[in-house]
């Protein structure tokens, strides 16, 4: 079995009512940087905080063939204590899983080298620009060197340049662990920049659309952006995007 | 450096003038001292009852103090219960806002008679407790409802126990709220002291209320000032404490509230 995560028939309707997602099966294989891509409210968030175990399904259910994988989250919002440094922020999980304070410290400090805050661990969060502080997001997430990344739009709320420098790290970050990467968000072109699959959601409930494959070089080479191949996939995925609102 | 000596400087200069045309005004149009005795007359109650006010003061004072740190204790177990359960909230948040609305004065009476004339101060102190528990109450129940909900969900992903919840999130997070309502009881520990002392209008609770009571049935109203004006100081100097420890333990955190 190479795959980590199985969605079986996934599905989930909300106390109030609200059916968020009608039937989603997938499975992800270890080391896989897959993207969840659709428009807002077609239950992307519900199918994260599943995988997380934040809700549990209505039917269906997540399934670790492998065992269940330790987690990290990143939100769309940098979520982090304003009343403690990037450092403490960064060593949350660490100290929350028991490690000792001064050890959880040094490995926080670290995390923060890797996102290029090496001069910031002891910045408030009120400090820091809103780049800094979705990277600070980031060192948290990675900093208990989870096997599984879960992102959801964490960069939606940045300005284009910030984003796109924030991709580029994030994918020297995978490079460089490997983690299992799913990443949520509705901008088709970050999706074909981060992911080797995309798959695509829609509708309400949400349900999968499509299942892409994106075949060029991982991680990306320099120019991807602008080069026909990344175009072709763009449109690929635009043009099932168009089929299934019209 | 200049603008923040003014500030200082200025109120204390309007203080002064304001004390020196009282005196003056008292002797040109020649107040009788029993509607509006002059300042030098109030000074003086203290050389002859200094003794008598401080005790009662120091009295009035303990009960505030005790009443304060009661509600906060209270105020806060109570809002962690309905935090943690909505039922809890649900059964018990009637009796609160009820207690709290309420008039302190209407109640005072019962009390005393349930609690006793000869333990009066712990009528005193529970109805002073009643006045300063609610916004304690309120804002730690507010503060505890404003966590972030992404946060709490971090906090659920990493597997955190109840106690690493609250210690790390709850607490934190709802101190700013907690602390304003903690100010505005302090004040009100006071206040409800005085009401009920003035309720209970017997020699029993010696506080300062008992002082002006007893001095206006005596028409010693310099004695009465000279009692209103170690109520006020004490008030000021209560919410100057409490807004400096305010300020102390956010400053850094929430730079934002600096201010406010
Ligand atoms: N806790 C919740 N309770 C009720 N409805 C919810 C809840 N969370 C999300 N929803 C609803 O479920 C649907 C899917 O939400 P979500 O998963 O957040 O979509 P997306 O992330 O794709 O925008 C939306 O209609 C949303 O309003
Ligand atoms: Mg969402």
């Amino acid at each position: 079995m190479t795959h980590d995560l199985r969605l079986d028939r996934l599905a989930k309707t909300y106390p109030n009512g609200t059916a968020a997602l009608q039937e989603l099966s997938a499975e992800i294989e270890a080391g896989a940087f897959v993207s969840l891509l659709g428009p807002s409210g077609c239950g992307k968030s519900t199918v994260l905080r599943l995988i997380a175990g934040l809700e549990l399904p209505s039917r269906g259910s997540v399934e670790w063939p492998r065992g269940r994988a330790a987690l990290g989250f990143i939100f769309q919002e940098p979520t982090l204590m304003a009343w403690a440094s990037a450092a403490k922020n960064v060593a949350l999980p660490l100290e929350l899983g028991g490690v000792a304070e001064a050890d959880a410290g040094q490995r926080a400090r670290a995390a923060l080298d890797k996102v290029g805050l090496a001069g910031f661990a002891d910045a408030l969060p009120r400090e820091l620009s809103g780049g800094m502080r979705m990277r600070v997001s980031i060192a948290r997430a990675l900093a208990a060197e989870p096997a599984v990344l879960l992102m959801d739009e964490p960069f939606a709320a940045l300005d284009e340049l910030t984003r796109g420098k924030l991709n580029d790290d994030l994918l020297g970050l995978w490079t460089e662990r490997r983690f299992t990467g799913i990443f949520v968000t509705h901008s088709v072109f970050e999706a074909v920049y981060l992911s080797q699959r995309i798959l695509i959601l829609s509708g309400r409930p949400g349900h999968l659309v499509a299942d892409i494959r994106n075949p060029a070089p991982y991680p990306r080479e320099a120019g991807y952006r602008t080069s026909p191949a990344f175009n072709a996939t763009a449109r690929d995925i635009l043009s099932v995007l168009e089929d299934v609102s019209t | 450096m200049r603008l923040q000596l003014l500030r200082i400087i200025l109120p204390v200069a309007l203080f002064a003038g304001l004390i020196w045309l009282w005196e003056w005004s008292v002797a040109y149009w020649e107040i009788k001292p029993f509607v509006l005795p002059p300042p030098s007359a109030i000074l003086a109650v203290f050389e002859t009852d200094g003794p008598s006010l401080l005790a009662s003061a120091w009295t009035t004072l303990g009960t505030t103090l005790a009443a304060f740190v009661l509600a906060v204790i209270s105020g806060i177990l109570l809002a962690t219960l309905f935090a943690s359960s909505r039922i809890a909230e649900a059964a018990l948040s009637p009796y609160a806002v009820t207690l709290q609305v309420t008039p302190v004065v209407a109640i005072a009476p019962l009390i005393i008679v349930w609690v006793g004339l000869d333990k009066a101060w712990l009528a005193v102190l529970i109805l002073a407790w009643i006045v300063a528990f609610f916004p304690v109450l309120a804002s730690a129940t507010a503060g505890l409802k404003a966590v972030d909900p992404n946060l709490r969900d971090l906090f659920r992903l990493y597997h955190a126990s109840f106690w690493q919840t609250f210690r790390r999130l709850m607490i934190p997070s709802s101190l700013p709220y907690l602390l304003s309502g903690i100010k505005t009881a302090g004040g009100l520990a006071l206040v409800g002291a005085v009401v009920a002392e003035f309720a209970a209008a017997s020699g029993n609770t010696n506080g300062l209320a008992w002082r002006i009571l007893e001095a206006g049935n005596r028409l010693q109203i310099a004695k009465m000032f000279a009692a209103l004006m170690l109520l006020a100081l004490m008030g000021v100097i209560l919410y100057a404490l409490l807004s400096f420890i305010e300020w102390l333990l956010l400053h850094r955190w929430h730079g934002d509230r600096r201010n406010t």
